[in-house]
């Protein structure tokens, strides 16, 4: 076994309802590294062409990186892949959800956990420190997240408990329900409300305390002193800590809005975050994370859970809702239910817009016509959606937003990508350090950028050309030019590990 | 008389403290091998993380049947002597926290030693959640801010 990982897979089949256990070979982890790499082999090694989202064949597979579960700072990521619902015909997608699971999923003992069949009744899933037991969830079925969570918590008497579930919205299998953990984290973009749904997947509940054993503790704690030292005295850090992720607002710059039929106006983006700001309260945060940027929301004295800039961008401006207030209800709806927030949001643009496109009925939209706040009109729709049918969505399905190879990099060893790309804190030879002190493997940035060329060679093969990889291998999607930015990011940061490497 | 100082309204539960002690101490991440604990309550956004206060008057020092809860010599600082523990949690059960708890592979109670001086987990908390200080420097910003809030009460009247 390679210090820092467990080298195991949990295979779980819901149809069966057995669990079992397999090694995941030590090449593989030396390869791939982790989280997302990892899953994008899974599915190249079992997969040759793509099954239908919905089929109890199709996997829903997590996956951590070799730093989750330790102390090395922002590393509370999980990579998340499966055959999507979202799309026209299935095909492999993959996204990365902050919190707390990852580190508990690697507590229980597994690098990775593939979930098959579909359950003949409704389950939630009961890992406790390796042990699985498939619980019945009859209870459970129905209930909003927030009862979810503390419902499971207390049955087995553990508020220490990571919870990860779906709300009635996935349970009804709309395309556009999430999955969601601790009230605040999201898994998005994926349909992987509908996939729990369909699968009769109430939750994960996790118990996670078995110890990450390192290479080199001591070389590993000094290094993630120092990292978590510097992260704390950065100012763009120290911003992001007092406002939350809304700080960054207004230096994106030309967010579209009103589903992308204009900009924000000027001025305007700050009144709403004005408003927002009025019920911020505390802060939150990942696992093992020394920002603590989530900020949690307290709405007539009651705790409405943690908020994200993005998400709440998305049920804010981008539908032209510029009363925090009313971003807020949605927020909570979406958060009670189990919607994805960014999917919908794109539904309530689209219909709001004035294109009708099935989910609801002209009465339904005829009734809505009199209401002028524009907040109240999309919480009015997105009331009827929830209560009403389920057929006839075309969603729109925002991609990840990956600015360079440091996204991915971040993604494969379950890192946070803004502390990592966007803000620059956590640099690449950073990285090198701390898994060497972690696994005792000797890394250099050729091989951290082959195993991210690798993996993007992987997933666009899973994507785009069925599922064969015996053909010779697409040409590098990534050029010269990313790696040049890295080294010039590096250069900025005065680290010199990476330029001795490369030259 | 020193101990950490928890502020359970800042912790924002990363759970950082608890990595930091049992890497420190026994080489490896895990929060059953820490000896400070964050309780969590996600539906109303508490986080408490619990650690030993070194009591003046330390009932787990008194209940010890062995004798394997101490001062440590020379200092104020409670410890456990490996040793003569026998592993009977008498000290769990006493302490008003329940701080010590039970190490899971030596069966032995593991308590906060204040890492010589220098916590650590007051180095990672960077939600200001955990301090460490003299007794005297830790009550006197306390009362201090116990009157500011006061002040505030009563000049908002």
């Amino acid at each position: 076994m390679i210090k820092a990982w467990t080298g195991k897979r949990l295979r779980i089949d819901l149809s069966l309802q057995k669990a079992w256990t397999e090694d995941i070979p030590a090449g593989d982890l030396r390869q791939w590294f982790g989280g997302r790499g990892l899953n994008a082999s899974f599915f190249s090694q079992h997969f040759s062409s793509p099954v239908s989202s919905s089929s109890p064949e199709n996997p829903i597979a997590f996956a951590v990186g070799p730093l989750t579960g330790t102390l090395a700072p922002c590393s509370g990521w999980t990579s998340i892949a499966t055959f999507s619902p979202l799309l026209d015909s299935p095909r492999y997608g993959y996204t990365r959800m902050p919190g707390h699971f990852g580190a508990s999923l690697k507590g229980a003992g597994f690098d990775q956990c593939i979930l098959q069949g579909k359950a003949d009744r409704p389950v939630y899933l009961w890992i406790d420190n390796g042990k699985v037991r498939f619980e019945d969830a009859h209870p459970l079925w129905g209930r909003e997240t927030t009862e979810t969570t503390v419902a499971i918590q207390e049955e087995k008497g553990d508020r220490s408990i990571e919870v990860l579930c779906i709300g009635p919205a996935g349970e009804q299998r709309f395309p556009f329900a999430n999955v969601i953990h601790r009230l605040s984290w999201t898994g998005d973009r994926l349909g992987l409300g509908y996939l729990f749904g369909v699968k009769q997947v109430k939750a994960i509940a996790i118990r996670g305390k078995k110890p990450v054993t390192l290479h080199d503790p001591r070389r590993f704690l000094s290094l993630c002193l120092a990292l978590k030292g510097r992260i704390q005295k950065d100012r763009k850090m120290q911003r992001l800590k007092e406002t939350g992720t809304l700080s960054p607002l207004g230096l994106e710059g030309g967010e579209m809005i009103n589903n992308g039929n204009g900009r924000v106006l000027p001025g305007s983006e700050k009144q709403w975050a004005a408003s927002l700001g009025t019920y911020l309260s505390g802060q939150e945060s990942c696992f093992s994370c020394p920002v603590h940027c989530g900020r949690n929301i307290q709405h007539e004295e009651t705790y409405l859970g943690g908020i994200h800039l993005e998400k709440a961008w998305h049920l804010g401006p981008k539908i032209g809702v510029y009363d925090g207030e009313w971003t807020l209800k949605l927020h909570r709806l979406c958060q009670a239910q189990g919607l994805d927030p960014f999917l919908t949001s794109s539904l309530l643009a689209k219909i709001m817009e004035g294109v009708e496109d099935g989910p609801l009925s002209e009465k339904d939209l005829r009734e809505t016509d009199h209401i002028l706040e524009q907040g109240e009109k999309a919480s009015a729709l997105l009331h009827r959606i929830v209560r009403g049918s389920k057929n006839g969505f075309h969603l729109f399905v925002p991609t990840l937003s990956e600015n360079n190879d440091l996204d991915v990099l971040a993604d494969i060893i379950s890192f946070c990508m803004i502390v990592v790309n966007r803000l620059n804190l956590v640099t690449v030879s950073n990285i090198i350090e701390l898994i060497n002190a972690a696994t005792g493997h000797t890394l250099s940035v050729e091989d951290l950028r082959d195993t991210v060329w690798n993996i993007l060679q992987m997933e666009a093969c899973l994507q785009n050309k069925g599922l064969h990889l015996s053909h010779k291998p697409a040409p590098p999607l990534m050029g010269e030019d990313q790696m040049k930015e890295i080294v010039k990011k590096e250069e900025r940061n005065n680290e010199s590990i990476i330029h001795q490497t490369t030259s | 008389m020193s101990a950490i100082s928890v502020i359970p309204e800042r912790c924002t539960g990363c759970q950082s403290c608890e990595m930091v002690c049992s890497l420190s101490h026994e080489g490896s991440c895990s929060p059953s091998l820490s000896r400070i604990r964050m309780k969590k309550w996600e539906e109303i956004s508490v986080f408490m993380p619990i650690v030993c206060q070194h009591c003046e008057k330390p009932p787990c020092v008194d209940i010890c049947p062995t004798g394997a809860r101490k001062r440590a010599p020379g200092t104020e600082t409670v410890i456990t002597d490996e040793k003569r523990c026998v592993g009977c949690k008498s000290c769990l059960y006493a302490c008003p926290y329940s701080a010590p708890a039970l190490h899971p592979v030596t069966k032995r109670a593991m308590a906060c030693d204040l890492c010589n001086g220098q916590p650590l987990c007051t180095q990672v908390c960077t939600a200001g959640s955990l301090s460490y200080a003299p007794e005297g420097d830790l009550s006197t910003e306390k009362r201090r801010a116990f009157a500011q809030t006061l002040l505030h009460s009563m000049r908002s009247r």
